[in-house]
């Protein structure tokens, strides 16, 4: 079966800005996929392309095994970040709207905007009118409209901008069940938390390029240990003096309770922590793997470091 | 074709079931209706009645007595009801029929009486040849003298000092800073009158026989066609073509700017951007346009309806051309088309309705040219003007009409010559509209101007 998305060498400018340069990706189905990067960085101009809302400058897009979106629109889920309803239109009337677009018969649509509304909790606001809803109910019933044609693949664009961590909490169950039905999911954020508790496999454009395309574990796996979390036995113990003289250990800081202790990228970590552990007998001795955000921070700052020195 | 039908279909229930469309669509006849009920109502409310002393130096000796008689309430009633009867005689049939019904000659009777109510009360005041001409226009400035009428001495029998070629004198007219305008005609017409007659009888001339001889009715003609003879209702034949113009250009622009507002709607509130998932943007401005279509062709249903109901009943649909049954629908829908169009790409380039009007000016100024040119079109409809106006987008439609409901319309190939550049005309708007479209929707921030907008087309 061909990959639910496969973009080859994608580039889409406004002006003399360049959006997306050189973008190839390409997403199996039945993944869920999360595309990260900071504001700006082309993750929603993509996503635009990838529907068929803009169209690129060079390069080639297949969508469910097609050439164009725009052939598969009724297959495909969008939730865009700038949530839009109509405002006087009532919420059971929009939805219809929205599942009759996407080529629902209408009395399944009715029926499916029924289920819908009783699942997210909001079984009375269908003869509402969307001005008289909350901004979290509006992105309910705007994630609603995303998946009420039951679609095959479902972009989400930074689908928890704006949510309390209870709304937060039942959009990401409903990300979980729309994928678990078998749909492929591809969503973008610039929380990095988000797509490391939610998505298996990280995508991350900088400055309109992809400069990461992995599994979250190979990521996290890639990135050798930077720091141990290490707690004394003794709590009298000068750790900074028993520790600082080893080899391979750069700084020691102590961060809410606990010694956090720099390693040096060229020593072997395992190594290190027979010697810690031999130093100063631990109470806790953890290796930190680096998180998302370290990662894609680093991404960030090394980018800027390398241009900062090709400008040198 | 699905999805263009709901998305008309929205379009069309977001416009029309709207308490502001209800009330515009209501307001339209009932504002007629209410024109046409208390407008005479308060052209036959009794103006404040004009009293005050008329002072008349007479030089020629003669003429006093005989302007006395047409400045009494009688007098003044009798030139009215004259005026009346020429106004009369300028009517179309059905209405000259409909004014002499019962109740309105009820009506009629009570303007009369209320004419002669409103006769000015006048006081004639002979002022001695000897007396100071400079006290007299003095006696203007307060007191109740209105006006001062110096009439010279040769303003009825030649000077005989000066040759019989030379003309006659007539008089001189002094009034005060404040005086109604119709006591003034109603003054000029009693003098005018007054000295024909005194020149005449200083002539030995019969007055009334000559104003007998002189007297002839307004003849109003009576058209021949294939149908017999007809009477002709020239103030109708006037008013026909701008009334169709009229009707093709408010119904177009009611739907065209509802189009355009919702189009910024769904801009601004972010929608769009979940609909371009669902459709594509020809899609979507095909949906808008169809659905704004089903409410300007509601409205000029209703209108048209009404209009036709009116001429049925007052007999006059004979007046109207069948063949404009046909051109009037062909001509609404390539007006509407383009002027859609245009108004989409407009609501789609735009942020806010507040940044539309730039945008908007030059089309409406463009639209309503023919509305400005309606005289000089109406009057000579073949005109090299008119003639190329109605084969000129995007006014071809309006003045075409104009020439078509006209007394004289344009040769047959001439109207289908427009209709061929309507039509394409249609398809060009239908395809820059659709260029500015795809660009425009996703666009926020600085609104565009004609050059952005030409760029857009180039890049889409």
């Amino acid at each position: 079966m061909s990959p639910a998305i496969t973009l080859s060498a994608l580039n889409k400018s406004f002006g003399s800005k360049r959006a997306v340069i050189d973008l190839d990706l390409q997403v199996p189905r039945g993944a869920l996929y999360g595309i990260i990067g900071p504001n700006g960085a082309g993750k929603s101009t993509s996503l635009r392309m990838i529907l068929s809302i803009l169209f690129p400058d060079s390069g080639r897009i297949g969508v469910l095994g097609e050439d164009s979106a725009l052939k598969a629109k009724d297959r495909i889920g969008y939730l865009p970040e700038e949530r839009g309803v109509y405002r006087k239109m009532r919420i059971a009337d929009f939805l219809l709207h929205m599942a009759v677009l996407k080529s629902v018969p209408r009395a399944t649509a009715r029926a499916r905007v029924r289920e819908w509304l009783e699942r997210v909790g909001l079984p009375e606001v269908a003869n509402k009118r969307a001005e008289e809803l909350s901004k979290g109910m509006q992105q309910k019933i705007q994630f609603i409209a995303a998946v009420i044609h039951q679609p095959e693949l479902l972009i989400l664009d930074e689908p928890f901008s704006g949510l309390d961590p209870v709304n937060m909490r039942l959009l990401r169950d409903l990300i979980v069940a729309e994928h678990q039905r078998g749909t492929t999911i591809l969503f973008s954020t610039h929380v990095m938390q988000q797509a490391e508790q939610l998505c298996q496999h990280i995508v991350m454009i900088h400055d309109g390029r992809k400069v990461l395309d992995d599994t979250l574990a190979t990521i996290q796996s890639r990135h050798a240990p930077r720091s141990l979390r290490f707690l004394p036995l003794d709590p009298q113990a000068d750790v900074a003096a028993a520790l600082q003289p080893l080899p391979g250990i750069t700084n020691i800081s102590q961060v809410d309770g606990n010694w956090q202790i720099g390693l040096d990228p060229a020593a072997n970590p395992a190594a290190l922590v027979q010697s810690v552990a031999a130093a100063l007998a631990p109470a806790r001795l953890e290796l930190l793997r680096p998180n998302l955000e370290d990662i894609f921070i680093g991404i960030v700052h090394g980018s800027h470091s390398a241009a900062e020195q090709t400008a040198a | 074709m699905n999805k263009i039908v709901q998305i008309a279909q929205r379009e069309f229930l977001a416009t029309v079931l709207t308490k502001g469309f209800l009330i515009g669509i209501l307001a339209v006849p009932v504002l007629t209706f209410a024109m046409i009920l208390i407008l005479p109502l308060l052209i036959n409310q009794k103006t404040p009645k004009i009293s005050g002393e008329i002072a008349i130096l007479d030089r020629s000796g003669v003429l006093f007595e005989r302007v006395a008689p047409q400045l009494t309430a009688d007098a003044f009633a009798q030139r009215r009801r004259a005026s009346e009867e020429r106004l009369h005689a300028i009517m179309p049939a059905a209405v000259r029929e409909l004014a002499q019904s019962p109740a309105a000659e009820s009506a009629v009777q009570q303007g009369l009486q209320q004419a002669l109510g409103e006769a000015p009360e006048l006081q004639l005041v002979l002022i001695d040849t000897a007396a100071d001409i400079e006290a007299e226009k003095r006696a203007l400035l307060d007191g109740p003298r209105l006006v001062l009428v110096v009439v010279h001495a040769n303003a009825v029998q030649q000077d005989p000092a000066l040759p019989a070629s030379a003309e006659l004198g007539s008089y001189d007219l002094f009034v005060r800073a404040k005086l109604d305008d119709r006591l003034l005609d109603q003054l000029r017409d009693a003098l005018k009158l007054a000295l024909v007659d005194a020149r005449l009888a200083a002539r030995q001339i019969d007055a009334a026989q000559i104003r007998s001889l002189t007297r002839t009715p307004f003849v109003a003609p009576l058209v021949i066609d294939a149908d017999g003879e007809r009477r002709s209702n020239e103030a109708f034949n006037r008013v026909l073509p701008i009334l169709f113009m009229a009707l093709i250009l408010a119904t177009v622009m009611t739907a065209g700017q509802q189009l355009m507002t919702s189009t910024i709607e769904e801009k601004s509130s972010r929608v769009v951007e979940v609909l371009l998932a669902a459709v594509s943007p020809t899609e979507l401005m095909a949906g808008k346009i169809l659905g704004q279509l089903g409410v300007a062709s509601l409205l000029i249903g209703l209108y048209g309806g009404l209009g036709l109901l009116a001429l049925i009943s007052f007999s006059l649909v004979g007046l109207v051309d069948p063949w404009m049954l046909l051109y009037l629908p062909i001509f609404f829908l390539i007006a509407f088309v383009v002027l859609a169009s245009l108004m989409a790409a407009i609501g789609a380039a735009v942020n806010e309705l507040r940044e539309a009007q730039a945008l908007l000016t030059p089309v409406i100024l463009v639209v309503t040219l023919p509305m400005m040119l309606w005289l000089p079109i109406s009057r000579d409809p073949n005109s090299m003007l008119a003639t190329v106006l109605s084969l000129t987008p995007p006014v071809n439609p309006f003045v075409m009409i104009l020439r078509l409901s006209s007394n004289t319309p344009p040769p047959l190939w001439q109207v289908w010559l427009s209709i061929a550049i309507g039509i394409g005309s249609m398809f060009a708007a239908i395809w820059f509209a659709g260029k500015v479209f795809r660009i425009g929707l996703l666009m926020h921030g600085k609104p565009p101007n004609l050059m952005t907008l030409a760029r857009w087309v180039r890049q889409a």
